[in-house]
């Protein structure tokens, strides 16, 4: 596996406000490693074994990604919903950003049903056949389309279950990590000082509230993709 | 294919997940975690069915594991900083979430009810729409919040539930507008205020953002009354149509500790007429009585009609003569314009003495024609008067302009307007 070199900057870090952690009554000791102050009331997670976990995580990925291997991103709070969605973008990977329905990964083959019937409205709603309809049908069928494209959107191009998983934060998507966890996929997680650090893979001790640390932790891994992709293509 | 993963699928999840309990368990105080156990059970299963899927994800699951190992064992590769870097900068990154703090941050996400702003705390800031303006608005885009902006904020609360805080732009604001006002009362500016409401006393006005008071007493009537037809009106009844208006208003009293803020608009109105000539008619309508004369409001300024000055004859009540509300026409006879106090006179205006008791009708018809008159008969004067001076002065260094005005040989314009109430009436 190949090792590089990712430019994890601490004043970037400090800016954006990683360093802060949930306040100190609502903590979990599990974390203790990874702790490394108090401040006001507020813990402050070590950004050495931040950096650390980051630097590890953006390898792993970008080999995978060197691999031709398939993400997911998961963030559901609607704060970080959009950046959610330009990070899997830009990586060209599937994402969640509404709510992560139960059962989404374990029950694949029900959402692989409801990913075909997507795709065939949308290609009804291409070809025009939807203003052949009455009114009331076409309304019936938009609606359904919409929903579809809010819950399913960043998955549409998801043809069986993704190698990696990114989630964003574990009190969240918790169900998220639970199916990954059955069903052995590896994760990522950005882990904050109340979780708990032994159910994903590689959790990075992060702050997962403040838009900007999710945007940079984000940002790094996503990076790190592209480079993977990139060699991918150059030499499959 | 599809088959295949659904059956491994039912194999797989079952056993894993009693492990992963029982595991669990026992291996409380273990750490690292369960790891090999999930990985035998994992390769059992898929020993009875081998899928190339399930052995990548191994391998992938496998290297992950390696990663971890690698993170703690080796704790300071691949990473550019020390923890004596990290300590030492943690200073600089502090951040003082106090009530009434200002911060400096970056609108990120609006929606209906307000927007979320980054700052640099634990999580972003709230900027609900009732705090986003002085002005009440719908949407927090018209007070400009758009995703993007970056600009101070003040905190004004926190929200206990998700460890947030609330911004506000509003405090800002009004230290803003107070200031403004202050400015503006300093300069003496004439403002345009919108009437938003009415209350015993005044009307409201929203100067700056502000709420100001306007007392009926510094509002000019005048043009309302003039366009009703010279009927004198309820107080109260114009406030109502004045809703909606905006009036030229000038600051009376700007203090922000107390929340004052009282405009007027007679005296706005003053000083857009400050160029009233001297010797010209206007109407006006007597405001107040008082035991030396009266109170005549014309366009926004007072002026006093002396009791001496109504009429030839001698007026001994005034009241007879003239009462609050009555309209009639005047003529000015000095104008004072730093205090804003103008000197009036009927007497000038009537064609017989004594008129303006006995047939005030008649006064009023005859106004323009009498100070037009009058007018002439003071330029005469005035010229006799100059020409007088020049020709026993010759070197006083006086010369007689133009249009005939007295004046120092160097200067073009008279200082002031004339004063007039100090030449005598010329008798016919």
């Amino acid at each position: 596996m190949t090792r590089r070199y990712w430019n994890i900057n601490l004043e970037e870090m400090l800016e954006a406000g990683v360093h802060f952690g949930h306040g100190t009554r609502k903590w979990n000791p599990k974390m203790a490693p990874y702790i490394s102050a108090k401040r006001k009331g507020i813990h402050i997670t070590n950004l050495t074994r931040t950096a650390r976990f980051l630097s590890e995580a953006c390898d792993l990925v970008f080999d995978a990604a060197s691999r031709g291997k398939q993400f997911l991103i998961v963030g559901t709070k609607n704060k970080v919903a959009d950046s959610v969605a330009r990070a899997a973008i830009k990586a060209r990977c599937h994402c969640v950003n509404k709510k992560w329905l139960g059962g989404m990964l374990t029950n694949w083959s029900t959402t692989e049903t409801r990913l075909h019937k997507f795709r065939d409205l949308r290609m009804e709603q291409k070809t025009g056949r939807l203003n052949r309809l009455p009114k009331r049908d076409a309304a019936v069928v938009k609606r359904q389309l919409s929903r579809l494209q809010t819950y399913l959107g960043g998955i549409k191009y998801m043809t069986g279950l993704p190698d990696i998983v990114i989630i964003v934060d574990q009190h969240e998507e918790y169900t998220a990590l639970r199916e990954c966890i059955t069903l052995g996929i590896p994760t990522i997680c950005l882990i904050d000082t109340n979780c708990d650090p032994d159910l994903a893979d590689i959790s990075i001790p992060a702050n997962d509230d403040a838009i900007s640390s999710i945007r940079l932790i984000l940002n790094k891994l996503v990076f790190a993709i592209c480079e993977g992709r990139s060699s991918y293509i150059r030499n499959p | 294919m599809a088959s295949f993963a659904q059956q491994f699928r039912g194999l797989k999840c079952p056993p894993l997940n009693d492990n992963k309990f029982s595991t669990s368990k026992k291996n409380q105080n273990h750490y690292p975690p369960s790891l090999p156990k999930k990985t035998s059970v994992i390769s059992a299963a898929a020993v009875a069915i081998a899928n190339a899927q399930t052995r990548e994800r191994m391998r992938l699951k496998e290297m992950f594991e390696e990663a971890y190992e690698r993170c703690r064992t080796d704790p300071m590769e691949g990473v550019a900083f020390t923890v004596e870097d990290f300590y030492a900068a943690l200073d600089k990154y502090d951040f003082n979430s106090e009530l009434g703090t200002k911060v400096k941050g970056t609108v990120f996400y609006t929606d209906a009810n307000g927007a979320l702003v980054d700052i640099n705390a634990k999580s972003s800031a709230y900027l609900s729409l009732r705090e986003a303006s002085i002005h009440s608005i719908k949407h927090v885009e018209e007070a400009g919040i758009v995703p993007g902006l970056r600009e101070e904020f003040v905190i004004v609360g926190e929200n206990e539930a998700d460890d947030s805080l609330n911004v506000s732009l509003r405090s800002i604001q009004y230290d803003l507008a107070w200031e403004r006002c202050r400015q503006l009362q300093a300069e003496d500016v004439v403002v345009k205020g919108k009437i938003v409401g009415a209350n015993k006393g005044g009307v409201v006005a929203m100067v700056e953002g502000l709420r100001g008071f306007v007392p009926f007493s510094q509002i000019s009537m005048l043009i309302r009354r003039l366009s009703r037809g010279l009927v004198n009106l309820f107080q109260k009844s114009t406030a109502e149509e004045l809703l909606e208006k905006e009036l030229p208003l000038k600051f009376v009293e700007v203090d922000e500790e107390q929340s004052r803020l009282v405009l007027s608009n007679r005296k706005a109105m003053a000083d857009s007429q400050a160029q009233l000539g001297i010797g010209s008619v206007v109407i006006g309508t007597v405001q107040s009585l008082k035991p030396y004369g009266a109170f005549i409001d014309i366009g926004g300024i007072n002026g006093l009609l002396h009791v001496s000055q109504i009429s030839h004859d001698r007026v001994s009540d005034i009241a007879t003569v003239l009462q609050p509300g009555d309209t009639l026409k005047v003529m000015i006879l000095s104008h004072d314009r730093e205090r804003g106090r103008v000197s009036l006179s009927t007497k000038k205006l009537e064609p017989t003495p004594g008129d303006m008791i006995r047939n005030p009708k008649l006064v009023f018809e005859k106004a323009e024609e009498m100070a037009q008159t009058f007018r002439q008969r003071i330029a005469q004067a005035e010229a006799m008067a100059r020409a007088d001076i020049l020709r026993f002065q010759p070197e006083s260094g006086l010369t007689l302009s133009s249009e005939g005005i007295l004046g120092p040989l160097t200067s073009d314009l008279p200082a002031d307007g004339l004063d007039l109430s100090d030449i005598p009436p010329a008798e016919d």
